[in-house]
């Protein structure tokens, strides 16, 4: 049963983390920036709880702001850089940061033992939700609450005149500004939201596998995060969650038994999947399908 | 309405434009023809800020317009179509006029989270006026990258009307339309007229220039070398020298 | 007054070996932007294809007990080959103006790469044989390191080898003519598929020859050595302008003496953010890289 609830755990904190960069991939930014996101999400949820004490929720808010925050300053000279320079720039951002918390270090004594983050051994202990007596189901509809709440945001922006004016900036800048959309605006809040939901996330994943390490926070979990919304595509908040659900679900989880080949696996299968629907799993085409199956 | 003053736009070595003099009256349909190469795009672009001039002034109900994004132009009342179609094929009809709804500052009673979020009914009956204007009432929730070209081309002119300019700038609009789109487009421009704007048409087709503008410049090398009524610069012998090798059903 | 100028005899003998060192970044970087240049995309399982072709130099040579400069020989073949498959899987039926999707394919390939490595050499990094290792020559209070000199030189040779190609042959000019507008290019009759997937094979090649460099001027060969190796020539393509072989050659000297310079004066947990650092500073005050590309291509 605990297996089942990790898993499912899992999938909602990578689908938020897929959702983050969904966003920014409609205003066209190609961002590996989440990764860093998420960790700053992490390391300020989780030192919030461990050495200031605080309950979980104003923890994870904080921990929310905080990376919104950081996302909101990244914004603006992300403007500066086009195209695939951002991935570069995004890369090294995350790098950055994942390397400035593998070099934190701020123990704290308490009740006679060291808490806190401890340089390159990592940040162990982050019990909150066991010293306070959650149980694991708890934690899960704690955890998915936050993820549907997330995805009811998106998937109304979608609807709205939000999600068109993202895309329009996505696929033509030029016209987007010309018929009065301000791309400033525009992009410097998708990326201050993706900021939010990564840093959110993030606060939540600290504190559901109670230690954090800076293999968790490297480069590729910046293009899984981006990997999760292009499979799915950009037009359907589901198309994340099916993907997310996809790859943790069925490669990493449940390839288990094809052992270390299913990671092999997993790249031919990201290979395959753009060359034959390069706009994502769930594109206008397949959704076309879906829907007059669905209507049979 | 729109005075080009003294306007000189120069890339590199290129002089696109020379110290150019432009006046455009309000309510007027005024033409810009020259051949290939004259500055004619190039004019567009500076007008609507996507360069600013190298030298001189464009300026605008007396203003001067100086803010590069193009957005702020739009602000200003300055809209425009682009030579080779640029909607946004992955939405849909209706969320392509939508978007262009953005700035339009005539809806006060909207907060911005509504024009963000939601949909109100003074917006939804805009989007459906523009949708009778350019005739694709039963295509709204279609991709724009599914029409057939003439219609695609009436959602850019409705795109661009949608936002209510009040000078509109038309990039070659009739190119590569038939006779009877062409006639069509002419009618859709006259009720843009009616409806209270002013028209800039750059062109090449002559049929429609001369059918309907009230005044046209004509363009050679980034400079004026013709201006008045139709019938007056189809009698001007310079301009025909310029087209070298135009005649009149061109 | 001795302590001093034995720090300043320390840290130039440190900047000299990073710069020889840098000739390593300089070939990843002239890979990534010759790619860069043709097609306008990052092919971000490169640096994964020069390790796999380095670890194939290593493999023959330890099975046929071959001189070492088979190594490199080998190495080179195999990357060339390994670059034209990423070509053919990730980016040649891939729509041009899907950039995303070019890039979660070879990111798939990097993966995919990185893991048959990890699965046939169960993960274990292996000595990997440095060249002239015992050689060292002084020069006054300064030594310059026979392995490093003798991966410079092959840089060097490459490069050359690689210009030559480019500006003298047909292959190389039009190989330019796609990377400035490949529109044309199409319409003088060139074909555009055959051409990139030459470009990658030439990027391949000098992937392989950077690949064995790295690990025999480090050496050990080790699956880690990827992800590091794909960002800091990413970070050395940025910074000498994308799209510039000759800004790629002054960046990755640069990196790989600012790189050793600092992990010398602070240690090396800290060393690549410092990497990272430069990146920004140029990113904010020359975007465009060093040299940047003039034209532009729509």
């Amino acid at each position: 049963m605990d297996f089942y609830l990790n898993l499912i755990n899992t999938i909602g904190i990578h689908t938020m983390l897929g959702l983050s960069a969904y966003l920014l991939l409609q205003t066209g930014q190609l961002s590996l920036a989440q990764a860093g996101f998420f960790a700053v999400g992490s390391y300020t949820a989780a030192i919030l709880t461990v050495i200031f004490q605080w309950n979980i929720i104003p923890s994870v808010l904080a921990a929310m702001l905080v990376s919104g925050f950081l996302a909101f300053l990244v914004g603006f000279p992300a403007l500066r850089v086009k195209g695939l320079m951002l991935v570069v720039a995004t890369i090294a951002f995350s790098e950055f940061v994942r390397m400035f918390f593998y070099n934190l270090k701020w123990r704290v004594t308490r009740n006679g033992e060291e808490i806190g983050p401890d340089g390159t051994m990592g940040f162990a202990e982050i019990r909150y939700f066991s010293d306070n007596g959650w149980s694991n189901l708890e934690v899960t509809f704690f955890l998915w609450a936050f993820v549907i709440l997330i995805m009811g945001f998106i998937w109304w922006s979608d609807q709205s005149r939000t999600g068109a004016v993202l895309r329009a900036v996505g696929e033509d800048e030029l016209a987007a500004s010309s018929v009065g959309i301000n791309l400033t605006v525009v992009k410097v809040s998708a990326m201050t939201a993706g900021g939010f939901i990564a840093g959110l996330s993030g606060g939540l994943y600290a504190h559901q596998v109670t230690s954090l390490d800076h293999h968790s926070f490297t480069v590729l979990l910046g293009t899984f995060a981006i990997a999760y919304p292009i499979l799915g595509g950009l037009s359907n908040v589901f198309g994340t969650l099916v993907a997310v659900i996809f790859i943790q679900g069925l490669l990493v989880e449940g390839l288990r038994f094809i052992g270390d080949w299913r990671m092999i696996l997993f790249g031919i299968l990201i290979v395959l999947a753009m060359n034959f629907k390069p706009l994502g799993l769930f594109d206008k085409q397949t959704m076309d399908i879906i829907k007059k199956a669905v209507r049979v | 309405m729109l005075k080009i003053k003294s306007i000189s736009k120069h890339f590199g070595g290129v002089k696109a434009l020379n110290d150019l003099n432009l006046e455009v009256e309000e309510g007027e349909i005024f033409g810009v023809i020259g051949p290939n190469g004259s500055g004619k795009s190039t004019l567009i672009n500076v007008i609507c800020g996507v360069f600013l001039p190298t030298k001189g002034d464009v300026i605008f109900e007396g203003q001067i317009l100086s803010e590069k994004p193009t957005h702020l132009r739009l602000k200003r009342g300055v809209a425009r179509t682009f030579q080779n179609i640029r909607l946004f094929s992955n939405l849909t009809v209706w969320q392509n006029l939508w978007v262009a709804r953005n700035s339009v500052e005539d809806i006060k009673s909207e907060s911005s989270f509504y024009r963000w979020f939601s949909m109100s009914s003074i917006v939804k009956k805009e989007i459906e006026k523009m949708l009778e204007f350019s005739n694709l009432e039963n295509r709204a929730d279609e991709l724009a990258s599914s029409l057939a070209f003439g219609e695609q081309r009436r959602l850019e002119l409705a795109r661009a009307v949608a936002t209510k300019p009040r000078l509109l700038l038309l990039d070659e609009p009739a190119a590569g339309m038939n006779k009877d789109e062409i006639r069509d487009l002419d009618t859709r421009i006259r009720s843009m007229q009616k409806q209270g704007i002013t028209i800039i048409l750059i062109e090449h087709v002559m049929e429609l220039v001369m059918g309907i503008t009230d005044r046209i410049a004509v363009l050679n090398f980034g400079s004026k070398i013709a201006e008045g009524n139709p019938q007056e610069i189809q009698n001007n012998m310079a301009v025909q020298e310029a087209y070298l090798g135009y005649s009149e059903d061109d | 007054m001795e302590d001093f100028l034995y720090e300043a005899v320390e840290i130039i003998q440190t900047i000299w070996d990073g710069i020889l060192f840098g000739s390593t970044y300089a070939l990843i970087g002239i890979g990534f932007t010759l790619i860069f240049g043709a097609m306008g995309k990052l092919n971000m399982a490169y640096a994964a294809a020069a390790i796999a072709g380095a670890y194939v130099g290593l493999a023959v040579s330890m099975f046929f007990d071959a001189p070492i400069i088979m190594v490199f020989a080998v190495s080179a073949t195999f990357s060339t080959f390994m670059g034209y498959l990423v070509y053919q899987s990730c980016f040649r039926f891939i729509p041009t103006n899907n950039h995303l999707a070019a890039l979660m394919a070879s990111v798939g390939g990097l993966f995919l790469i990185d893991e048959i490595i990890v699965h046939t050499t169960l993960g274990s990094p292996m000595n990997f044989p440095a060249l002239f290792e015992d050689a060292y020559f002084e020069i006054g209070p300064f030594g310059i390191r026979g392995d490093l000199l003798f991966v410079f030189f092959i840089g060097i040779v490459s490069t050359v080898l690689l210009l030559y190609v480019l500006y003298k042959t047909r292959l190389g000019m039009a190989t330019r003519a796609v990377a400035q507008q490949d529109v044309a290019a199409q319409l003088c009759g060139i074909n555009i598929h055959r051409t990139n997937s030459i470009t990658f094979s030439i990027a391949g090649f000098l992937g392989g020859i950077a690949g064995a460099m790295t690990a025999a001027a480090v050496g050990i060969l080790s699956p880690v050595m990827t992800v590091p190796l794909t960002i800091k020539g990413l970070i050395v393509t940025v910074i000498g302008g994308l799209g510039s072989i000759p800004g790629a050659i002054i960046a990755g000297l640069f990196v790989g003496a600012f790189e050793n310079f600092f992990l010398y004066i602070r240690g090396i947990d800290e060393r690549d953010m410092y990497v990272v650092g430069l990146l920004f500073i140029f990113l904010i005050f020359r975007p465009n890289g060093i040299f940047s590309k003039t034209i532009n291509r729509d």
